[in-house]
């Protein structure tokens, strides 16, 4: 699978890259390239310099350096040799390429009437890592029935960067379409219709509309969809019974989600946010919070490469909320003793 | 008997030359129009398509006739396998392999050339406007194609078949 991904690299680059130690290259999750400066890899949470022998370390003096040319050649592929119909990727920041593997950019920015057109002269990339981790949310998928309701409750996923929430979102939708539900009291619950709105065609990885990773037989995905635009869209055409989004934050995601909501639809979405006080911290998420939308929360954090969740419910994030109105941490550690549970898995893809 | 044969012969080869050049007078504004009609339909899967360039290129290759349809192809190829190379160079590969093939002259294929240099390289205006450029360049060697056209197509055909008697005569 790296593999493919280093195809996408010019050359030079390519052949540096394969000459990584597998142990690292296994793990890898970040390849960072800077014109001009020194090549560095991220993987199981460390970063590194590589050198031109493929050989890693901390040093940065004897890394090896992709040049200019490297980079352009770098930025026409990911874009299909088209920068033309990748402008809306070079105003976001970010192409995604099959493999759902996603590329930040950063550059010179330009300008239109105060507000950022797109990216010129691109000279930092930094390619990150998707990988499937099939039955990485089986240890939370249980925590998060509605058994009442037959179903799921409404889900938010929070973490910093890199924690793997897309990953464990992915592996829910997997779950929940093949009704892999890994809980006593859901045998003999079918798999449920899940609808995906795959805004940074991260989740599914589709081509030509089609997913490549394994998101589970009853999955719809609107690939490259704006989140709010696209929950309508579902729901008005797809009938799903869940719909999932990943990285909410704005208003238009909130009222779309409420409108979800009262079309009986289950959502599980994913935030940014350290820890729970963040989430109550940023605006939308916090009113969406407070109303009581949520009914778990699932944190993920890392330590040494490994990813640990913890599920909070919807009385659970309340109360902390109001015993410490503005108090920190109310984080990950906090949780109840009872619903911590830790993945074997390690970490994947960014958020 | 063996001299009426040559003669023949010479009279054949003389009048295929010469229909020969005329149709190459004939061809070259017919095709300067089907590459400029070529530039127009890239222009709107560029512009209102946003269509990658590659696939742009290949639904181009389909759309035209034989010599220009390989040098479209050609170019979408290259782009696709991927070696790392940019635009530029897949471009100027295929133009100079198949521009022999082709009516066309050195103006044309200079106005290619240039195109070339700034393909895929900016955002759907800058690329619209690099396309026109390329297109008015084109429309003005058709004019000038088609008046070559006028004035040397049935000439060179009569001096094809004239030149050959010539040749004939000073032999008999």
């Amino acid at each position: 699978m790296l593999h493919k991904l280093l195809e996408w690299l010019p050359p030079a680059l390519r052949s540096v890259l394969e000459r990584l130690p597998p142990q690292i290259a296994d793990r890898l999750e970040e390849i960072r390239i800077r014109e001009g400066r020194p090549l560095e890899i991220g993987y199981a949470g460390l970063s590194v310099f590589v050198r031109p022998d493929g050989a890693c370390s901390e040093n940065y003096r004897d890394a090896y350096v992709p040049d200019r040319e490297q980079c352009r050649t770098l930025l026409e592929r990911i874009t299909r040799h088209s920068l033309y119909a990748a402008e809306e990727e070079l105003r976001r920041g970010y192409v995604t390429i099959p493999g759902g593997h996603r590329i930040g950019l950063a550059g010179q920015v330009v300008l239109e009437d105060g507000r950022v057109k797109r990216l010129r002269d691109v000279a930092a990339f930094n390619v990150r890592v998707a990988r499937a981790q099939q039955g990485c949310s089986s240890q939370v998928l249980p925590s998060l029935l509605d058994v009442a309701g037959r179903t799921i409750r409404h889900t938010l996923i929070v973490s910093p960067p890199q924690q793997g929430k897309t990953t464990l979102l992915r592996d829910l939708v997997r779950a929940i379409g093949a009704g892999d539900w890994r809980h006593p009291s859901a045998a003999g619950w079918r798999g449920r219709k899940v609808g995906v709105v795959d805004e940074r065609s991260e989740i599914a990885a589709c081509e030509r509309g089609v997913p490549t990773f394994d998101v589970g037989p009853r999955c719809d995905v609107l690939d490259a969809c704006p989140k709010a635009e696209g929950i309508m869209m579902l729901i008005r055409s797809m009938s799903p019974e869940v719909i999932a989004v990943d990285e909410i934050g704005r208003a238009e995601d909130a009222r779309a989600i409420r409108e979800a909501l009262h079309a009986g639809v289950r959502v599980i979405a994913t935030a940014h946010a350290s820890d729970l006080a963040d989430v109550f911290a940023r605006p939308v998420l916090a009113q969406l919070a407070r109303e009581g939308v949520f009914g778990a929360y699932v944190l993920l954090s890392r330590e040494g490469g490994r990813t640990a969740h913890r599920v909070f419910t919807r009385e659970q994030a309340l109360a902390a909320a109001a015993r410490q109105p503005d108090g920190r941490p109310f984080a990950a550690r906090d949780a109840p003793r009872a619903s911590r549970t830790r993945s074997p898995s390690g970490g994947g893809s960014g958020p | 008997m063996i001299r009426w044969l040559g003669a023949a012969l010479v009279l054949f080869a003389g009048t295929m030359i010469g229909f020969i050049q005329a149709a190459r007078y004939a061809e070259r504004p017919r095709q300067i129009r089907h590459l400029i009609h070529a530039l127009q339909r890239l222009e709107t899967e560029i512009g209102f398509g946003s269509t990658p360039l590659p696939e742009a290129l290949a639904r181009i290759a389909q759309a035209l006739p034989a010599p220009l349809s390989e040098l479209f192809a050609d170019a979408a190829g290259q782009l696709e396998e991927g070696r790392g190379e940019t635009v530029q160079v897949c471009w100027e590969r295929a133009v100079t392999e198949r521009w022999p093939a082709t009516a066309m002259r050195q103006g044309e294929r200079e106005a290619m050339l240039r195109l070339g240099a700034s393909l895929g390289g900016s955002g759907k205006e800058d690329q619209q406007k690099h396309i026109r450029l390329a297109m008015a360049h084109l429309q003005a060697e058709e004019a000038a194609a088609r008046e070559d056209q006028q004035r040397y197509e049935k000439l060179s055909r009569s001096l094809g078949v004239l030149g050959a008697a010539l040749v004939v005569i000073l032999m008999v």
